[in-house]
């Protein structure tokens, strides 16, 4: 059996590509893209530490976890299609009307 | 071959696809190429579940992943039909501190991570019904609440991406 912390580096390593991924783009769908990388990682980890310690609670969270993700995906994209739709911007340097 | 050379074949794929997939979701030009990058890395996603004996988050995987998350994304993107996106440039101008976030967030994790030790048993050879009894007793109140979260959910975007009425100015 392969350690445990095996599998806690490949999430930390995705977890951090989805950070930088979400800072660094600018296009508002990609960037909602990414966090769905960092979701992807932590629910690797929950499902790792509930192999790793023989008990189903980390599975439960990741069935909760994944809820959470679909709810936020589609209010995400209702935001960005709102914001296409009225001030058409789709990147994330274009929206400035709060600034005044 | 003994089982644990197989297992170690088995990580080195998934670190490998994983890690490759993630950075084309992050790096590629046009946004339908990530969506389909994104497509791969989580049907990897749920191949890694399932390796962790975690089959029926597996199948969760690939139908609310794969089968809704990812078909939002494409329907928004074909709503949307983005061209001008090629003309620009796709990072922002200060990348170079993202990038720093992100190495200092992973040496972090990586220091907190490196002795983490397996305590009590391994999981053993479990069917659905397990999880499905531990969801409806002990977690019985997070269950419900997660169902009006996705009510709230499905309401909240019909309403913020219907149409609004002309406004009179």
């Amino acid at each position: 059996m392969i350690p445990l912390y095996y599998y806690l580096i490949l999430s930390s390593v995705i977890f951090s590509i989805g950070l930088v991924g979400f800072i660094i783009r600018r296009d508002l769908i990609v960037m909602l893209m990414c966090l769905e990388l960092m979701f992807n990682a932590v629910n690797i980890s929950f499902v790792a530490f509930s192999c790793y310690n023989g008990s189903l609670t980390g599975q439960v969270f990741t069935l909760f976890s994944i809820g959470v993700a679909a709810s936020e995906a589609a209010i995400g994209l209702a935001i960005v299609l709102a914001l296409f739709r009225n001030i058409s911007a789709v990147h994330t340097d274009e929206i400035t009307q709060l600034r005044g | 071959m003994k089982p644990a050379t197989v297992e170690l074949i088995f990580f080195i794929y998934f670190f490998v696809a994983l890690t490759t997939l993630s950075v084309l979701v992050v790096a590629a030009r046009k946004i339908i190429h990530n969506a389909v990058f994104l497509l791969m890395f989580l049907i990897n996603t749920a191949a890694v579940f399932l390796f962790l004996k975690a089959e029926f988050l597996m199948v969760i995987q690939i139908i609310v992943y794969v089968g809704g998350v990812l078909a939002l994304y494409v329907f928004a993107i074909m709503i949307m039909n983005i061209k001008e996106e090629l003309k620009h440039s796709k990072y922002i101008k200060f990348y170079g501190f993202g990038l720093l976030i992100g190495a200092a967030l992973f040496l972090g994790l990586v220091y907190f991570v490196k002795d983490a030790v397996q305590i009590g048993q391994l999981l053993p050879k479990l069917d659905s019904s397990y999880l499905g009894k531990l969801l409806y007793s002990y977690y019985l109140l997070p269950f419900e609440i997660l169902s009006v979260v996705l009510l709230i959910a499905l309401v909240g975007g019909i309403m913020l991406a219907k149409k609004l009425p002309k406004e009179e100015k």
